[in-house]
C-alpha cells in the first residue's frame, strides 16, 4: 500500500550547452509511492520554485511510455532500474526510504545536453534523412493489398518499428552508439516488400551518417538491448550488419 | 527574428505531417512544433484507422459515411462525411505504400478489426473496418509521415511554440513563436498558415491527453477573431484506466472485452441491445455513470470516481499479447495486474474534441455561417471542425480525419500559394506577444497558475461534462470568469529566458482558460440532448430548433454565439438508436 519516503537525489544542473554542470544534492521529502518518477520531480520542482530557485529541467509529455520525450540516467541505468519501461513509467514504490538517486541525462557526444536533463536529440533525425524511408512514388503504386505480406513478418517489422527515438540505447552504449536505433529503423522498412528495393542504399546511408554525427561503434556490448524500454533486440543489429556488408561489397563504395 | 516560408504548417501530429508532406512538393513549407515531431500525440493512438478496405468482410465506403453521420448524432457535414469515407480507402494504401506495418490476415491483406459504431449495411450489425499496427497505429503513422517529411527537406522548428496569429485586414500573413531553448520570439512569414495543434483534453481532470494537448491553435484563432465551432461537443472515453485516464483501447472491447458492473452483469445489453459493449462512446460513458450514479459501480458508493470492470480475462493470454501487447503491459505497468488474469477498473476519461476552427473540405478556415474563407489560415486535424464527427466522433475516425484532411489541406495549400502574393511583416507584429510575455516575467509579485489551471479542470470535469444542467454550467462559466480575472495577475516565477517552461505552461493555462469558457457558453446554450452533449434538464434532441452548428466567438470576455447550416443533403436525421 502507499507509504511516504524521504530521499536524497543528486541532479545534474547545468544551465546550458556551454555551461560545465555540475551535481546539486536536493532533498525529496514525503513522496508517496504511488507517484511516479516525473510525479516526483515535479514536486520538487514545486519546491524549488516557491524557493526562488530555478526548477530542474526535463523532457516529458505523454507520460504513458509512447512519446519517447523523456529519460534520464538513473543510478547509471537509463531509465531506470525496470527493464522494458521508460522514466515515466518507473514508480515510487520502486525505491526505499534514505536512498540516494543519481539523476543525470542521457550522454553522448551526438547528444548535447541543452539543460539540465534536457538534450538534443536531432542527430537522430538526420541519420532518418540520411535514408529511413520509402521513396517509391505512391501515385499510381498498387492496392496494398496486391502484394500480400504474410503476418510473421510484420509482425517481425512491426517489432522493430516499436522504437520510440527516445536515446536510452545511446546512453546505456559504452560507445554511445547508435546501432540499435539505426538497425530497428533499417530493419522496420527491410523486412517489408514495399522498402525492400532500397535496403541496401538505406543501411549503408543511415550507418555513415550515424558516424557522421559522432555516434561511436558497436562493439556488441549489448547493454542497448538491456536497457531499451521497448525491448527491442539486437537481432536487429545482426541483420543491419548483413545488409551493410553485402551492399558495400556489392557497390564496392568503401 | 522573421523567416519567410510559402507555407507554416503549426503542429507535427498526424494531420500536420500529412498536410506539409503534399504541401512540401509544391513550396517552401516550413512545421513548427512545440513538441519534437515523432512525439506528436496522434502517436498514442491505440485502435486503428478506419476504411471500408472490405477485406476481412463485406465493406462498403457509404456504410461507412452513414455509421459516421448517424454516430454524430445527425450534427455531420454528410458530403464531407462520404469525402472521408471514399478517400479513406487510398489513404490506408498510401501509408502501407509508404512503409506502414499493418498487421496481415492469414492470406496476407491488411486485416481489420472491429470498433464500436462502424456497422455493416447501414446498422445492422458490427463490422470489421479498422485498419491497425497492432495497438501502435498513431505511432506507425507518426513515423511513416515523418519520415517522408524529412525526404522532402521540409524545414522543422522544433520545441518553437506558436502563441499569437498575425492577421491583416482579414487575412492571415503568418504566427508568432517562442523558441523554448532561447526564449526568444521569431515571427514566420508566410502565404498559408495551417493549424494542426491537436486537442485540448487538458481542460479537465480526467483525461487520456498528454500535457501538450493544450488547444493553442484554437485559442490563439479565437483571440484574432475567428469562431469556434461546436465546442459543447467533446467527447468522455469510456475506458480510462481509474483514477489515471489513461486510454484502454475501444480495441479491447473490439477483440471481445466485456464492460461488468459489481454484480458481474453485462450492463451494456439493457441500453445497446445490438451493439452491445460496442455502442458508440457517448452511450457507453453515460450508461457507465449510470451504473455508477445507481450504485452498481466496484466500490458501489455512487461517487463521480467509482469504477466498473472492463474484462478481456476470457480472451485469453495469447491474443491479448499479439494482438494488445502495450495495453497489457500498460496495465501491468500502472496497475500491476494482468488483464488476462483480472478484470481492468475503468471510468471515462476526456478523450477527443468534436469542435475546434470551422474550416470547409479544403482544411480552409471559415468565419461566418455563410461559409466566407478567411484568406491563407487552414486547419486540419483535431483542433479543426469540418465537421466530420457532429456530436460525437466514432473510434478509428480521427486519425482518417488526420490523413485525409491533413492531405487535402496541403494540397490546397500547394495551389494557393502559386498565386498568393508573399506577405510583408515587421518586428512591430510581435509587440502583443511580445509585451504580453515581459508582463508575465516582470518579476513582480502574482498568483502561481498551478492552482488555477487545478480549479479549472475540477469545474470543468464536474459541471461540463458527461451529464450537464443549466444550473451546473451556469456556476462553471462564473467559477471560469473568476479564474480569468485571477490569471489576469499571475506572474511566471521562473525568470530565465532559456528553457523556460514555467513560461509556456503560463500561456497554455491562458489558452484553456478561453477555451474553457468557451465550451461552458456554447453548451449552455444548446438546450437539447445530442451526442456527447448530454443535458439532464433537456433529455432530447430537438432537431426543429438545435439541428445547427454552433459558432461561438470570444470577444474580451464575452462569448458571441451565432449558428451554420448542417449539411444533410444525403441521409434525413432519424433517431439514433443501436
Ligand atoms: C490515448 C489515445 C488513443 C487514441 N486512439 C485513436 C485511435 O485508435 N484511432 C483514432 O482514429 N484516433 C485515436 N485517438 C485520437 C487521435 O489520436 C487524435 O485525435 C489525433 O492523433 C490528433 O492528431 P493531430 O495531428 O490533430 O494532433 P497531435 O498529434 O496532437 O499533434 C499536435 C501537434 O501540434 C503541436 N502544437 C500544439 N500546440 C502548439 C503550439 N502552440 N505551437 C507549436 N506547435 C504546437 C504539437 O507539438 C504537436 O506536434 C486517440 C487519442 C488518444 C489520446
Ligand atoms: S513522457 Fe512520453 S515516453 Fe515518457
Amino acid at each position: 500500500m502507499s507509504k511516504s519516503i524521504d530521499l536524497t537525489l543528486k541532479v545534474w544542473r547545468q544551465a546550458g550547452p556551454k555551461d560545465k554542470g555540475h551535481f546539486e544534492t536536493l532533498r525529496a521529502q514525503n513522496i508517496s509511492t504511488e507517484m511516479s518518477f516525473l510525479e516526483m520531480l515535479d514536486v520538487v520542482n514545486d519546491q524549488l520554485t516557491l524557493d526562488g530557485k530555478e526548477p530542474i529541467a526535463f523532457d516529458s509529455d505523454c507520460r504513458e511510455g509512447i512519446c519517447g520525450m523523456c529519460g534520464a540516467v538513473i543510478n547509471g541505468r537509463p531509465h531506470g532500474p525496470l527493464k522494458a519501461t521508460t522514466l515515466c513509467q518507473l514508480h515510487m514504490r520502486h525505491f526505499n526510504s534514505g536512498d540516494v538517486i543519481a539523476i543525470e541525462p542521457f550522454r553522448a557526444m551526438a547528444f548535447k545536453v541543452i539543460k539540465d536533463l534536457v538534450i538534443d536529440r536531432s542527430a537522430f533525425d538526420q541519420i532518418i534523412q540520411a535514408g529511413g524511408f520509402v521513396s517509391v512514388n505512391t501515385g499510381g503504386a498498387p492496392d496494398a493489398n496486391a502484394v500480400p505480406i504474410a503476418q510473421d513478418q510484420v509482425e517481425s517489422a512491426m517489432d522493430a518499428a516499436q522504437c520510440i527515438s527516445c536515446g536510452a540505447c545511446v546512453a546505456a552504449c559504452p560507445n554511445a552508439s547508435a546501432m540499435l536505433f539505426v538497425s530497428a529503423n533499417v530493419s522496420h522498412l527491410a523486412l517489408l516488400p514495399q522498402g525492400q528495393p532500397e535496403a541496401a542504399r538505406r543501411a549503408i546511408a543511415m550507418v555513415r551518417e550515424m558516424d557522421r554525427q559522432g555516434f561511436g561503434n558497436c562493439s556488441n556490448e549489448t547493454e542497448c538491448e538491456a536497457e531499451c524500454p521497448k525491448s527491442i533486440s539486437i537481432s536487429n543489429i545482426a541483420r543491419l550488419n548483413r545488409q551493410f556488408y553485402r551492399a558495400s561489397l556489392a557497390s564496392s563504395v568503401k | 527574428m522573421i523567416h519567410q516560408f510559402d507555407a507554416i504548417i503549426v503542429g507535427s501530429g498526424g494531420a500536420g505531417l500529412y498536410a506539409a508532406l503534399e504541401a512540401s512538393q509544391r513550396c517552401r513549407t516550413a512545421v513548427l512544433s512545440k513538441l519534437y515531431p515523432i512525439r506528436s500525440h496522434t502517436g498514442a493512438a491505440q485502435g486503428g484507422i478506419g476504411a471500408a478496405l472490405g477485406n476481412v468482410e463485406e465493406d462498403k465506403p457509404d456504410w461507412h459515411a452513414f455509421d459516421t453521420v448517424k454516430g454524430g448524432d445527425y450534427l455531420v457535414d454528410q458530403q464531407a462525411a462520404r469525402i472521408m469515407a471514399e478517400e479513406a480507402i487510398q489513404a490506408v494504401y498510401d501509408l502501407e505504400n509508404r512503409g506502414l506495418p499493418f498487421n496481415r490476415t492469414p492470406e496476407g491483406r491488411i486485416d481489420q478489426r472491429r470498433f464500436g459504431g462502424h456497422t455493416r449495411n447501414f446498422g445492422e450489425a458490427p463490422v470489421k473496418r479498422a485498419c491497425y499496427a497492432a495497438d501502435r497505429t498513431g505511432h506507425m503513422i507518426l513515423q511513416t509521415l515523418y519520415q517522408q517529411c524529412i525526404k522532402n527537406e521540409v524545414a522543422f522548428f522544433d520545441e518553437f511554440q506558436v502563441v499569437d496569429l498575425v492577421m491583416d485586414n482579414g487575412t492571415c500573413k503568418g504566427v508568432v513563436a517562442v523558441e523554448l531553448s532561447t526564449g526568444a520570439l521569431h515571427i514566420l512569414a508566410a502565404k498559408a498558415v495551417l493549424f494542426a495543434t491537436g486537442g485540448f483534453g487538458r481542460m479537465y481532470k480526467i483525461t487520456s491527453n498528454a500535457f501538450a494537448n493544450t488547444g493553442d491553435g484554437p485559442a490563439v484563432c479565437a483571440r484574432r477573431g475567428i469562431p469556434l465551432q461546436d465546442m459543447e461537443f467533446y467527447q468522455f472515453h469510456p475506458t480510462g484506466i481509474m483514477g489515471l485516464g489513461i486510454l484502454i483501447s475501444e480495441a479491447v472491447r473490439g477483440e471481445g472485452g466485456i464492460l461488468r458492473n459489481r454484480a458481474g452483469e453485462r450492463f451494456m445489453e439493457r441500453y445497446s441491445p445490438t451493439l452491445l459493449d460496442l455502442a458508440p462512446r457517448d452511450i457507453v460513458a453515460r450508461s457507465i455513470l449510470t451504473e455508477v450514479r445507481a450504485g452498481q459501480g466496484i466500490r458501489g458508493d455512487r461517487r463521480i470516481d467509482d469504477y466498473i470492470h472492463l474484462d478481456a480475462t476470457h480472451l485469453g493470454r495469447d491474443t491479448l499479447m499479439r494482438k494488445l501487447p502495450d495495453i497489457t503491459s500498460f496495465c501491468k505497468t500502472y496497475l500491476g495486474i494482468d488483464p488476462a488474469d483480472a478484470p481492468i477498473p475503468v471510468l471515462p476519461t476526456a478523450h477527443y474534441a468534436m469542435g475546434g476552427i470551422p474550416t470547409d473540405i479544403h482544411g480552409c478556415v471559415v468565419r461566418d455561417g455563410a461559409g466566407t474563407v478567411v484568406q491563407g489560415l487552414y486547419a486540419a486535424g483535431e483542433c479543426a471542425c469540418v465537421s466530420v464527427h457532429g456530436a460525437n466522433r466514432l473510434g478509428t475516425n480521427s486519425l482518417l480525419d488526420l490523413v485525409v484532411f491533413g492531405r487535402r489541406a496541403g494540397r490546397h495549400i500547394g495551389d494557393y500559394v502559386q498565386q498568393a502574393a508573399a506577405p510583408s511583416v515587421s518586428e512591430a507584429d510581435a509587440e502583443p506577444a511580445r509585451s504580453w510575455i515581459a508582463r508575465l516575467t516582470d518579476g513582480r509579485p502574482g498568483p502561481h497558475g498551478g492552482h488555477i489551471l487545478e480549479d479549472m479542470k475540477l469545474v470543468m470535469m464536474e459541471k461540463v461534462g458527461i451529464y450537464r444542467n443549466a444550473a451546473d454550467m451556469q456556476n462553471a462559466i462564473d467559477t471560469i470568469q473568476a479564474l480569468r480575472e485571477r490569471y489576469r495577475t499571475v506572474r511566471v516565477q521562473d525568470r530565465s529566458k532559456t528553457f523556460n517552461t514555467d513560461l509556456l505552461e503560463v500561456i497554455e493555462l491562458g489558452n484553456l482558460l478561453d477555451l474553457s469558457l468557451v465550451t461552458a457558453v456554447s453548451a449552455l446554450n444548446r438546450q437539447e440532448s445530442r451526442g456527447a452533449h448530454s443535458r439532464e434538464d433537456f433529455p432530447e434532441r430537438n432537431d426543429t430548433q438545435w439541428l445547427k452548428h454552433t459558432l461561438a466567438h470570444l470577444e474580451g470576455d464575452a462569448v458571441r454565439l451565432d449558428y451554420k447550416t448542417v449539411d444533410t443533403s444525403i441521409w434525413e436525421p432519424k433517431p439514433r438508436t443501436y
